[in-house]
């Protein structure tokens, strides 16, 4: 901290006007906002690509042959590719715009590299592109949240600390305010701890470069994936936005945030319970049920923190003098704050249990998900944008009227995308759920919810068709804007940042008051402490100390790490045994692996949920101790087609599977499943149960036989399934390729076993 | 004087965080109400009482379900009678529809007409000659496998149920319907008159 004594008072960093501003050095003033523009215009780009896929995706419900029964364009493919695109590129993208741009005024210092902060941009952008290379590929870890190959998980951490967290810690020693703002606890918060969940996420066995098994199977990695995987993701879109709205709205109304004791408060409360929350994604699920219901409570207690950051926004928004009628920038602001308010409400909502037990696995977590990412998230960063076009370009932004239709058309399109999404999911839930005056199934064939459903996934299309042409607009205006811009060392437009922000930042706010209220009144010096302490005055002293704001959620961290997830991760006892649950032999294995480059835990659950009206449609529900040989296991998160869980025991027969994966319309009318006949022209290659079996002897299941008799073994038993093919009817040989050599032997091998263990004979668990 | 000057003095001091700023009275009593909410939450769960968690309350649940469903004919068994009987009431047939729909439609089609499976509404069988065969072939399974047995999947009063209605889509015209494979057999019995005489007494008794 060498110019750490001067507080930035002092050094009237109030950003007036350069050129009067002769004494000061011109780089204090010469920012690098190069790297705004850039990531920027990243932002939008990827939004444009983000939408197209999305697109892609909503059309492959309606229309399953759309891209030609393309393996790599299958909705299974794309779904997850769409996510990754919309959150690290599309927001992601913003994020790092919008926290390269205030960095820099709130230290009042130029960003400590450039270097590293180009290195950040541009290997940000590889990453992307190698994701958008291998999902498609069915390169996939196969686990929710944690979709993309170890690889690119490990790429975004070294990424995010050597390029970007350095530059960010490096430039924020260097600061000359300091007194740090709130936005600032918010992206140091998200700076650790981002890395830290993804990390975790991601210990898992490589086997090869786009290979790797979880090291905990079942229950155990359920717990990973949605406690620090899921819960990565949720941080990036919660934390950031709420600094980047600490930063931006105030500026933007040139008013002081509404409550700085209420920032202090919700900031606080939202990082140390943020990461409590994770497990109630679980409720109902084999996961002990203690977890979920800490997780849920969690859950609940986050809604008022997190309502304390829609009540700053929107007060802060309305001291201003814009008003929605005559300020663009306003209108997405005000926008995003109720969207944030509703999707934060119903996260509340949806961690209650029996919420849950409606809403999981329909439509309806579809919905909340685009209802923050492209009501809070995107029309935040939009709004933000159209604020710093002409701070970025020293221009006036190319069409205004072009920004103002983009504003109709974005929030049209997020209430077409977001409400048929609703209503679907509501249709879905109440149609699993229901059962008649006689305790019957109401709608006992599936198939009958997806019906519901297709008039709503038509008109979601529309929302995102829409979303899409606002994006390009915008896009397209913003490219304009920065083709005719006036290049000029320093832009003419200055904000008064520390005026608005930091109108105390000397060193005596650090010290609190001597005096207080209680001072001259005959009361115990307990009450008096505590009288302080209730004003936050101890937090003064925090906001002069950056590590506060490093080490505080870290410990959180650990903290839910040691006392909620630990002893779920590390104890036995949150798995009782079942004795009769045996090892996967190797061409079920074989066909576990199909299962997971196909994606079909896309849309197929494998958890039955301890609910009548669930195990009358599926069987028994699920138990803990069924998936220790799960790596990982599928439990899922969305039902486009029904459970797995308990789809073994020739439920159907093995050639109507066969069938179903030739043509699945052929057997189920109105089914959105895509054929997957290419698996049944494929041929299995044997030679890879040697790969499988290695692979899971070393995450510790007991495989003790010689290689050779795996492989044999392999051969006898789809030997054994394609006998059974043909003898009920079924063909000896597709093409080429005999059945007993398919991969489709090999897949159906797998979901014949799925869910049998439970109810099998304890004595032994080969087959005759 | 002095009181005063000291209250003046305090206030500036405290520019920033005393004066008007203030959480919220609604924000602080709800938190402050969810945070109450945890602990007899917790309690209420885990004290040990029985009947509180998922799996105890799926029991429960699950138990009341069935004496809905068949509290009134109690558990039935595998019989030809059976069979017949409950093909004659249609309440019972609906029953019998939904786990057909839940279970057989898949190979069978949605209305019957067959699918891998074959043609249940036409007038010819391969595995049935009279109407308990049903039974046994929801039971054991058919046709090396083909046909699933369905007695650990399914419970007997299900499979009865399931088994009158399949035999009531016999005659009916499903939508698509695949050709008949099998032997014609003879149409099903109708309801002995003997029993439909002690049932409809016993209905007038319960009227009375």
């Amino acid at each position: 901290m060498a110019s750490g004594m001067n507080s930035g008072a002092d050094l009237g960093v109030g950003i007036s006007d350069c050129e009067t501003d002769s004494l000061a050095p011109i780089d204090s003033y010469d920012y690098d906002d190069s790297i705004v523009r850039k990531f920027a215009g990243a932002m939008l780009l990827w939004g444009i690509v983000a939408t197209l896929i999305g697109l892609g995706v909503a059309h492959l419900l309606v229309i399953p042959k759309m891209f030609g029964g393309s393996e790599s364009l299958s909705f299974a493919r794309l779904r997850p590719l769409h996510s990754s695109v919309a959150l690290y590129a599309f927001l992601g993208n913003g994020v790092f715009a919008a926290i390269y741009y205030s960095l820099q005024r709130l230290c009042a210092v130029r960003i400590w590299s450039s270097v590293l902060a180009q290195l950040h941009f541009w290997s940000w952008q590889a990453i992307i592109v190698t994701a958008i290379w291998t999902l498609p590929k069915g390169f996939s870890q196969g686990r929710s949240s944690a979709e993309l190959i170890q690889p690119i998980n490990l790429a975004i951490v070294l990424v995010w600390i050597l390029f970007f967290g350095v530059n960010y810690w490096m430039t924020l020693r260097r600061r000359r305010v300091q007194r740090i703002y709130v936005s600032l606890w918010f992206y140091t918060a998200t700076l650790v701890t981002v890395p830290v969940l993804l990390t975790i996420t991601n210990i898992v066995l490589p086997v090869s470069w786009v290979k790797s098994y979880p090291l905990l199977a079942g229950v155990h990695d359920a717990v990973v994936q949605w406690c620090y995987g899921q819960m990565s993701n949720y941080y990036l879109l919660l934390m950031p936005f709420l600094g980047m709205m600490y930063f931006f709205i105030p500026l933007f109304t040139g008013k002081p945030i509404h409550s700085h004791r209420l920032a202090v408060t919700h900031f606080w409360a939202l990082a140390i319970l943020i990461l409590w929350t994770g497990p109630h994604h679980l409720n109902y699920t084999a996961a002990p049920e203690w977890l979920a219901s800490v997780g849920m409570l969690a859950g609940l207690l986050m809604w008022m923190p997190l309502w304390g950051g829609l009540i700053n926004g929107w007060k802060t928004l309305r001291s201003g003098e814009a008003r929605f009628s005559d300020s663009l920038v306003y209108r997405f602001f005000a926008c995003s704050l109720i969207f944030y308010g509703i999707t934060t409400f119903e996260s509340a909502v949806l961690s209650m249990k029996s919420v849950s037990a409606l809403t999981q696995y329909s439509d309806w977590t579809i919905a909340h998900l685009h209802n923050g990412m492209m009501g809070w998230n995107g029309m935040l960063a939009f709004g933000i944008i159209y604020w710093l076009v002409p701070r970025l370009f020293n221009v006036n932004l190319w069409s205004q009227r072009a920004a103002a239709m983009h504003f109709w058309i974005a929030l049209v399109g997020v209430l077409l995308s977001v409400i048929p999404l609703y209503l679907s999911g509501f249709t879905q839930s109440m149609m699993w759920n229901s059962l008649d005056e006689l305790g019957n199934l109401g709608y006992p064939d599936f198939i009958e919810s997806i019906e519901a459903s297709r008039m709503m996934w038509w008109i979601r299309i529309l929302g995102g068709l829409l979303y899409l042409v606002g994006l390009i607009l915008m896009t397209a205006n913003f490219a304009l804007t920065w083709l005719f811009r006036v290049k000029e060392s320093c832009s003419t437009l200055k904000d008064s940042v520390e005026d608005i922000l930091l109108p105390d930042s000397s060193s005596s706010y650090q010290q609190s008051p001597a005096s207080g209220p209680l001072d001259n009144v005959p009361v115990l010096d307990t009450a008096r402490s505590l009288e302080k302490w209730s004003h936050l005055e101890w937090h003064r002293d925090w906001e002069f100390k950056p590590s506060r704001f490093v080490i505080l959620p870290i410990l959180g961290l650990l903290i839910v790490s040691v006392v909620q997830l630990m002893p779920v991760l590390f104890s036995r006892a949150s798995v009782p045994k079942i004795a009769s649950a045996k090892p996967y032999t190797p061409l079920e294995l074989l066909g576990r692996e199909l299962y997971l480059e196909q994606g079909c835990y896309q849309c197929h659950t494998q958890i039955v949920r301890p609910l009548v009206a669930e195990t009358k449609r599926y069987g028994d529900y699920s138990r803990a101790g069924e998936f220790v040989y799960d790596f990982p296991p599928f439990w899922g998160k969305r039902r486009i087609g029904p459970d797995l869980a308990r789809e073994g025991g020739n439920k159907q027969t093995s050639l109507w599977h066969w069938r179903h994966l030739d043509n699945p319309v052929s057997l189920v009318e109105g089914t959105v499943m895509p054929s997957y006949s290419h698996l049944l022209d494929a041929e299995i290659d044997f030679e890879k149960v040697t790969n499988a079996i290695r692979a899971a002897k070393l995450v510790g299941v007991a495989y003790d036989e010689e290689m050779e008799v795996y492989v044999q073994d392999a051969r006898d038993q789809a030997e054994r399934v394609a006998a059974d093919i043909v003898s009920t009817g079924g063909s000896i040989q597709r093409g080429d390729v005999l059945t007993l050599e398919s991969q489709g032997v090999a897949l159906i091998a797998y979901l014949q076993r799925l869910g049998t263990d439970l109810n099998a004979p304890v004595t032994d668990g080969k087959e005759p | 004087m002095d009181l005063d000057s000291s209250k003046v003095s305090s206030t500036a001091s405290h520019s920033l965080a005393n004066q008007e700023d203030t959480l919220p009275t609604w924000w602080k009593r709800i938190f402050l109400a969810t945070v109450l909410f945890c602990p007899p939450y917790l309690f209420w769960h885990y004290c040990g009482a029985s009947g509180r968690t998922l799996a105890e309350q799926y029991d429960v649940a699950l138990a009341a379900n069935m004496k809905l469903q068949f509290g009134e004919i109690g558990e039935l068994s595998l019989t030809e009678d059976n069979v017949i009987k409950y093909l004659y009431e249609d309440s019972w047939l609906k029953v019998g529809r939904a786990v057909f729909k839940s279970n057989c439609v898949s190979c069978h089609g949605s209305d019957g007409g067959g699918l891998v499976g074959p043609n249940l509404c036409d007038d010819s069988y391969k595995n049935v000659k009279q109407i308990g065969d049903i039974l046994k072939v929801l039971q054991k399974g058919a046709n090396g496998g083909a046909m699933p047995a369905w007695q650990s999947k399914l419970s007997p009063n299900e499979i009865v149920l399931v088994s009158s209605y399949v035999a009531s889509l016999r005659g009916s015209n499903p939508s698509v319907a695949k050709p008949a494979e099998g032997r014609e057999i003879d149409p099903w019995p109708s309801l002995p008159v003997v029993e439909l005489s002690d049932e409809s007494e016993e209905q007038q008794n319960e009227s009375d």
